[in-house]
């Protein structure tokens, strides 16, 4: 399986302002990118803001090669919603829609690019903290949240490589052919992550639940059957 | 030495269209009390679902298997915190974008200071030659230097005992003798399965697992020559189609 680094960059050693900026006004910057891409409606602001975004990138140290990668791959999405939107509601509305995405994804890889991972999840757990009175498990969410990020660019790989699989045998224009197989990938994947992070003890309780009885926390299966935890 | 103990354990599963379960391992007794200890056997003989019982990745049907004392079902996380357990593909296991996010993702719970987590993680990365390879990407890896990432990640938060699903079968040649050098390092308790049979011949005892059932367990030399036999037996002559029904439709 081939993995593609997609859409979001991984961190880039350095000691820029934005790599010391702190993490809430990162984690801030990416919210309020995203709720103003709901707000924006001029195409002008949002090309100002993508503008700034990208200085904000390169200001990083990153450097172009990366923020071109992290875009590459929602280019011809973009192109796709975009030349929809045009001929719909026409050339301002696609370029403000366009736009608006470059902008949270170029902010979502600034804070990708300059915050280490265990900072990251140190900082979601942070704020999941609020949510234990509710029974949220902090790590358990930081987690997650890893988990998702990484496991992006390996759908991603599985779709490549499938489609490189469907294209050798000449059906790459069979969505049957692409599609199931992703799934199937990604389902597989999915499966072997969990057995992988269960046997590493990743996301159980912590020690301080130690005197907790195991007995009852895992699915034993059908009985008579070998249950997978 | 630690002392994993099975007994009597059935491994059994649901397959859908079938009224019967299917049987994956059959009455295996087994006191596992030697440093290295491995399993060899065909394609889907019970070697995995043997192993992953160690870790309580899978329950027993009906017996007991337990790790110097623990249940794997009743104290799993106990059990998993002694048992390490590392993965075929490397890249399913590695949960994090780098080496060295990985290894601290394994510390997280044992290590809670950040700088002194990543000392932490410095040090593995260190010791098993991947400092350089720390901050690269996994996808950037070569296959060896992933399972080595990995191995180093299960081995950082120090279990007694580790389980090895088939690690070289990714491997090249180069590689998995790199692999073979640092298992041969380790003073940990080893339980791996492999097709590998050089490096089944570097066990203290060999386990031959045949349709869910230990059909062999003793020394390297003997369990190797025993599968080789197992293996030979049935096979077509050498030139003869191997599936004659698709030769017949051609």
């Amino acid at each position: 399986m081939s993995g593609h680094g997609f859409l979001l960059v991984n961190y880039v050693p350095g000691t820029s302002l934005v790599h010391r900026a702190p993490l809430w006004l990162k984690f801030l910057l990416v919210v309020g990118c995203g709720m103003a891409s709901f707000l924006v409606v001029d195409w002008v602001v949002a090309a100002g803001a993508l503008a700034l975004m990208c200085l904000a990138f390169l200001a990083s140290g990153a450097g172009p090669a990366r923020l071109f990668r992290a875009v590459r791959p929602i280019v011809p999405v973009l192109a796709a919603i975009g030349l929809f939107q045009w001929w719909q509601l026409g050339g301002p509305v696609a370029a403000r829609i366009v736009l608006n995405v470059l902008v949270c994804v170029v902010a979502a890889s600034i804070l990708t690019a300059t915050t280490p991972m265990q900072r990251l999840l140190d900082g979601v757990v942070s704020l999941a903290v609020p949510f234990r009175r509710f029974g949220a498990d902090p790590e358990r969410f930081a987690l997650t949240i890893a988990i998702m990020l990484r496991s992006i660019p390996f759908i991603a790989g599985a779709y490549s490589d499938v489609r490189d699989s469907a294209r050798a045998r000449g059906l790459e224009r069979n969505p049957r052919a692409l599609v199931l197989p992703v799934f199937i990938t990604t389902v597989a994947y999915a499966r072997q992550t969990g057995d992988a992070l269960a046997a590493r003890g990743l996301g159980e309780p912590g020690p301080e639940d130690d005197n907790e009885e195991d007995e009852g926390t895992q699915d034993n299966g059908t009985p008579g059957d070998a249950g997978r935890r | 030495m630690g002392s994993i103990l099975l007994d009597g354990v059935d491994v059994r599963v649901a397959v859908d269209g079938h009224p019967e379960p299917k049987t994956l391992l059959d009455g295996i007794s087994l006191n596992l009390t030697e440093q290295r200890i491995g399993v060899i056997g065909a394609n889907g003989s019970g070697k995995s679902t043997l192993l992953r019982l160690l870790n309580g990745l899978v329950a027993p049907s009906h017996g007991t298997v337990t790790v110097d004392g623990d249940d794997t079902v009743r104290s799993v996380r106990a059990v998993r915190r002694k048992v390490g357990f590392v993965f075929t593909d490397p890249l399913s296991q590695l949960v994090m974008p780098t080496g060295r996010e990985d290894v601290e993702l394994s510390l997280r719970r044992s290590v809670r200071n950040p700088k002194e987590r990543r000392d932490a993680a410095t040090a593995i990365l260190n010791r098993f030659g991947l400092l350089a390879l720390a901050d690269q990407s996994i996808y950037e890896l070569s296959g060896g230097e992933r399972q080595l990432m990995a191995l180093a990640a299960v081995l950082a938060v120090e279990p007694s005992v580790l389980v090895l699903d088939e690690p070289s079968t990714l491997l090249d040649l180069r590689n998995r003798e790199l692999l073979r050098r640092t298992i041969a390092g380790l003073s940990q308790q080893i339980v791996m399965s492999t097709h590998d049979l050089e490096l089944a011949r570097d066990m203290d005892r060999v386990l031959v697992v045949e349709s869910g059932q230990v059909v062999f367990d003793g020394g390297a030399d003997a369990a190797v020559e025993h599968y080789r036999a197992l293996s030979a037996a049935g096979l077509p002559p050498v030139g003869a189609a191997p599936w004659p029904h698709t030769t017949e439709s051609a």
